[in-house]
């Protein structure tokens, strides 16, 4: 039962990951110019005639198209990424370097905006009516109308150039002496930005959940019979958080997205920023790890949710209805 | 017990109750009769203080002197509580799917009577087993069990809070013959053994008639006749009991 | 705003806005490009409504003239994710079966992957103008309108009236036309109105990072783009009011939106 659910899980992310590959490897050989400089790191010229020929090898790159697709796989499968064109530096490292700030900003991000959409849409669906309920769904039409990085744009404005007080890019303070406090000063508002922008229709959503749970039958009879409303509240949350996490699920993608165009405004040097300079400068193989990378976070990211969906909804565990 | 008088329900100013006044004597079987839309299941709802948003209600519903109708009192709120248990029509639904039963079962019955979680497990159990119920039924979730099971899971918090009120809404309507008689023969026990009032709302006259010793028929959201069932059977006063008698056969 | 008035504000907010970057050649007395190096970085003021950017070029004909750029690109992107869409989720929701299933775990696992990722992935290939911007766009948003073409089909393929219009022995071709896509109309209209806020949102993320359109050409995101440098300085006039068009734009999208998402329900609480 276990298996056949985490069975479908895998194979649907080594689908994701393989359409990306592809995606990306496609595109990089229909570009202009010869793929194989691409290859050769950053200082193609220095690289001697016994070197281009060893790479040439470890990629194939005078054998046909799909051949040189199956050796690419089968090097990064090793852990094998390839030179970033740009800086010559093996791009797995790069890749890793990043990796640690990026997911600072998104867990810290995605989980302050779970917990107040929790606080702020309970209140709000539990109270038919209330101006808690209109005030939240017109509130979070209105912030997620605002486009993030212009929000951002704003707060540096304000924060970084009229007060001065918090710095407008990086993860941390140039001497990297900064401190825990320094961090969280850079972390303040490219965090809050995203947050601000996505914690309006996350709350509304669950509000929708809650308000459509609250309509049922059981909830009346627990009213009636005088069940304590904490009780019947939390019945009616666990049953509202499936459609909740099924719906993060879904625009998880789309949030991370999100974060990229943050990390850039911000100069924050995580995946994101990292991508985006990957187009500007076509490091191709910079570039195609990158995606790669990113897509196997998005992959895990919905796997977690998928996990705690199993958890909190015993239909699933028990394996339908009788 | 509880007596009933001008109770006017409007929903959405639409009236949907009139001036309707009953009463429901100490330690009897009392049902209210009338087709969809009489009003009866409003009635109900008015009492338990669960109308829907936009209503509107006046008059009078003492029990034990004190009136239903005064939602905002606090001390009316712990009344209701600890007197009246409502079991619904369809039981069923009547249960979270995603909350295990014996969480369900101690919030309606164990943790109004104040008893320990270990003390409600044994006294459940053994309610549960009188009612030809397996104990095991405590750890499974409602989407596990069948109709019939929750419905008894249902009575069997009747049985264990033994209400000086229990009310029942058409709890018949949406079950099988078999079930229906064995839930109506659970009723009788309840009232014969514990003595236990209880109210009960129908459209079906044959139940009425096994059940009830008194009744009152409802009719577009008026009380138009009420009294012994056997009275009204013999000597039906208004014309809609009349026809309510004659479509028996 | 549930109420009639605010949708008919909020259509007509949209009609200003789009009136304005249709007309903006005859509302602004300045070009587009036209460069004046003694006045760059001019507040707003009297002679610039809006200031000046780092050329000294007046922000309010840039901000209208972009609205063109932005919003032609969202209009072209939004009819090809429309038809994509429509096909896509047409076909997998009226033939059913296995070929629905295998459309829509595909469909599943495309959504998994940030649209932004594969249009920079698109990016980084073409570097393109505007119409290049408005294809990828299109091609990676018509996810959503699948699903929800799709759904109906389901749903009205088990219609009454459609297995009757079988019975009678009506071609598919004119089922399809007739019965099931009219029908569709409400709910793909508005996944279309929301598509249509995501495909402006996104052309402006794009430009706003530098691999849109063209920086010859304005819109509302590269002027963003620049605006990144030019706060700053101080020169908080270039980065505002783009950034306010974007928000009136998408809010008004949105509010009518969601107003018109809702009918059936508002009858039903009645």
């Amino acid at each position: 039962m276990i298996a056949k659910w985490i069975g479908k899980r895998v194979v649907m992310g080594i689908m994701v990951l393989f359409i990306i590959s592809f995606l990306s490897f496609f595109l990089m050989h229909a570009a202009p110019g010869d793929p194989a400089t691409a290859f050769y790191g950053g200082n193609a010229q220095l690289l001697n005639a016994a070197e281009k020929a060893r790479i040439y090898e470890a990629f194939s790159l005078d054998r046909p198209i799909i051949q040189q697709y199956s050796a690419w796989l089968s090097e990064t499968l090793k852990g094998n990424l390839g030179y970033s064109s740009r800086e010559g530096r093996p791009v797995s490292i790069i890749l890793m370097e990043r990796f640690p700030n990026t997911l600072l900003l998104f867990s810290v991000t995605m989980s302050s905006i779970i917990l107040g959409s929790i606080l702020l849409g309970t209140a709000a669906g539990m109270k038919t009516g209330s101006l808690w309920d209109r005030g939240l769904s017109i509130i979070s039409i209105a912030t997620s109308s605002v486009p993030s990085f212009w929000l951002g744009i704003l707060f540096i404005s304000l924060f970084s150039v009229k007060l001065g007080i918090l710095p407008s890019s990086g993860t941390m303070d140039i001497r990297g002496d900064g401190g825990l406090l320094d961090r969280l000063r850079h972390l303040i508002m490219p965090a809050s930005v995203l947050i601000l922008t996505h914690v309006g229709i996350y709350a509304r959503f669950l509000q929708e959940s809650i308000k459509t749970e609250s309509r049922n039958y059981y909830v009346v009879v627990a009213r009636a019979n005088g069940v304590a409303e904490r009780e019947v509240r939390k019945g009616v949350l666990r049953n509202a958080s499936i459609p909740f996490l099924n719906y993060i699920g879904m625009t998880i993608p789309s949030f991370f997205g999100g974060s990229i165009i943050v990390e850039s405004l911000f100069s924050w040097s995580g995946l994101g920023q990292l991508t985006v300079n990957a187009v500007v400068t076509k490091d191709f193989p910079l570039l195609m790890g990158s995606l790669l990378f990113t897509g196997l976070l998005v992959v895990v990211s919905l796997f977690l949710i998928d996990c705690m969906m199993y958890a909190v909804d015993p239909k699933l565990r028990k394996g339908g209805l009788k | 017990m509880l007596e009933i008088s001008g109770l006017t329900i409007e929903v959405d100013q639409k009236p949907i109750v009139e001036q309707s006044s009953f009463s429901v004597p100490h330690g009897k079987i009392t049902s209210i009769i009338g087709e969809s839309g009489s009003g009866k299941s409003m009635t109900v709802a008015a009492l338990l203080d669960i109308l829907p948003p936009g209503g509107r209600v006046c008059g009078q519903a003492l029990l034990n002197g004190m009136n239903l109708l005064d939602y905002a009192n606090k001390d009316m709120k712990a009344l209701r509580k600890s007197h009246i248990f409502t079991i619904f029509q369809d039981a069923a639904n009547s249960f979270n799917p995603s909350v295990k039963m014996k969480s369900q079962l101690y919030e309606l019955a164990g943790r109004r009577m104040n008893d320990t979680l270990s003390q409600f497990h044994t006294k459940m159990e053994n309610v549960l087993q009188d009612l030809g119920l397996s104990a095991t039924l405590m750890e499974q979730y409602p989407f596990e069990l069948s109709g019939g099971m929750l419905q008894r899971s249902m009575i069997a918090c009747a049985f264990y809070i033994k209400p000086k009120l229990l009310i029942a809404d058409e709890p018949t309507s949406a079950i099988d013959v078999i079930l229906q008689d064995e839930f109506i023969e659970l009723l009788k026990l309840l009232n014969v053994e514990y003595g236990t009032t209880i109210l009960f709302i129908t459209h079906d006259l044959d139940v009425v008639v096994e059940v009830s010793e008194e009744m009152v028929v409802m009719h577009d959201g008026k009380v138009v006749e009420s009294g012994k069932v056997k009275t009204l059977f013999e000597r039906p006063q208004h014309s809609y009991t009349k026809r309510l008698l004659n479509s028996r056969f | 705003m549930k109420s009639r008035k605010a949708l008919i504000f909020w259509c007509a907010l949209l009609l200003v806005i789009v009136c304005l970057t249709v007309f903006a050649q005859f509302i602004s007395p300045y070009g587009t490009n036209e460069m004046n190096m003694d006045r760059i970085y001019e507040e707003p003021g009297k002679n610039h409504v809006l200031g000046t950017d780092h050329l000294g070029r007046d922000v309010m004909t840039r901000l209208l003239e972009g609205g063109k750029a932005t919003l032609s690109i969202a209009v072209v992107s939004v009819l090809m994710s429309l038809i994509i869409g429509v096909i896509y989720g047409g076909i997998s929701g009226y033939i059913g079966g296995f070929v629905d299933v295998v459309m829509m775990r595909f469909l599943e696992a495309l959504i998994a992957i940030p649209s932004v990722i594969i249009i920079l992935a698109f990016q980084a290939m073409m570097q393109g103008g505007v119409w290049s911007m408005a294809f990828i766009i299109g091609i990676t948003n018509w996810l959503v309108t699948a699903r929800i073409v799709r759904s109906e089909f389901i749903r009205l393929r088990e219609a009454e009236f459609v297995q009757m219009a079988k019975m009678f022995g009506t071609p598919t071709w004119k089922i399809i036309l007739q019965h099931m896509l009219r029908n569709s109309i409400p709910a793909v209209f508005v996944v279309t109105l929301f598509n249509f806020a995501g495909a402006v949102f996104m052309e402006v993320s794009l430009s706003f990072l530098g691999i849109g359109v063209p920086p010859s050409i304005p819109s509302w995101g590269s002027m963003l783009y620049y605006a990144q440098n030019d706060i700053l300085i101080g020169a908080w006039w270039i980065g505002v009011f783009p950034g306010l068009m974007i928000f009136a734009t998408i809010l008004a999208i949105n509010f009518i939106g969601e107003a018109l998402k809702n009918p059936e329900r508002r009858r039903l609480n009645a």
